[in-house]
């Protein structure tokens, strides 16, 4: 079966769920959420980034430089592909409590 | 991984942005609101009296429960703008409790205005239905299961001051009931606020 190994890492699937259940969010987020690095998040976010599976937007809030992060719509379509094939992996994978 | 894992942790994100005591600092608030009128119209005060010297506690309040979340909270959770189906569910948060109060002020004027319906307005009806509608539309909009409680707290909270004010046969006991329970909501407030700046640090990049 044919995973993209760019989502199945922990990390990276981590930063791509978290984005999933918003529209945008910050850098702060992501780390709150995920338990990563700065310097993790960093390599992690540069890499889905590159990949086009998410956007980075920057501005200006209170005149401070704010960083926010957003899935695209190519990594949204990558993400529940990772998730539907996963899902028949494991149905595949693991036999019902009952049956052989 | 399937939608309603997902539900559930868009949920869990959407919570986590309420930690810090906002909610109990806003139901401490609203029950001051009604604690404070009831202490000093007991002082000699008439109604809108009352209302007005409670305005301004109320307000330095609700302006310090802003700053704080703006200026404590907030940086230390992120910034996130959440996806369209949660951004429906907060605005007919608004809409709910917006009509109730509005409801429940035509519903009043009736009823007190008209001398043969007066008597079946039992004053503290208002008092019990309003909380428990404002709270439980919270607690479903917001998927919080706390608020319904918070609810049940609030909209029983007149009632038994009342009850405590015949048992005891003090003109204070009703406000003091009242405000009493504000400052319990107001001190958990604060005891989630330390415990949030305890578990959370401002990021320094």
């Amino acid at each position: 079966m044919n995973i993209d190994r760019l989502v199945h890492s922990p990390a990276r699937l981590s930063i791509l769920t978290y984005l999933s259940v918003v529209e945008e969010g910050d850098a702060v987020y992501l780390l709150n959420q995920t338990g990563l690095t700065w310097g993790n998040l960093s390599a992690n976010v540069t890499r889905l980034q590159e990949a086009g599976y998410i956007e980075i937007v920057k501005e200006f809030k209170d005149k401070k430089p704010h960083t926010l992060l957003k899935l695209t719509d190519k990594g949204r379509k990558a993400f529940q592909g990772y998730q539907n094939k996963m899902k028949g992996l494991l149905n595949i994978e693991s036999p019902s409590p009952g049956g052989m | 991984m399937d939608t309603s894992d997902q539900e559930k942790i868009e949920r869990r994100v959407f919570t986590s942005f309420f930690q810090g005591g906002i909610i109990e600092a806003f139901t401490g608030i609203f029950l001051l609101q009604l604690g404070f009128p009831a202490l000093f119209s007991r002082s000699g005060f008439g109604d809108w009296q009352s209302a007005l010297l409670t305005l301004p506690i109320a307000l330095i309040l609700l302006i310090a429960v802003f700053l704080v979340r703006k200026f404590v909270v907030v940086p230390r959770l992120g910034h996130v703008k959440f996806l369209p189906e949660r951004r429906r569910r907060i605005s007919k948060l608004i809409v709910v409790p917006t009509l109730t109060l509005i409801a429940g002020a035509i519903v009043g004027y009736i009823f007190t205005e008209n001398a043969s319906l007066r008597h079946v307005f039992v004053g503290q009806i208002p008092f019990i239905v309003i909380p428990i509608i404002v709270f439980g539309a919270a607690a479903y909009f917001l998927n919080m299961k706390r608020l319904y409680v918070y609810g049940a707290i609030v909209g029983l909270i007149f009632p038994l001051g009342k009850y405590l004010e015949t048992v005891i046969v003090s003109r204070g006991t009703l406000p003091a009931t009242i405000l009493f329970t504000a400052f319990v909501f107001l001190g958990i407030a604060v005891v989630f606020l330390v415990s949030f700046l305890r578990k959370y640090h401002e990021p320094t990049v």
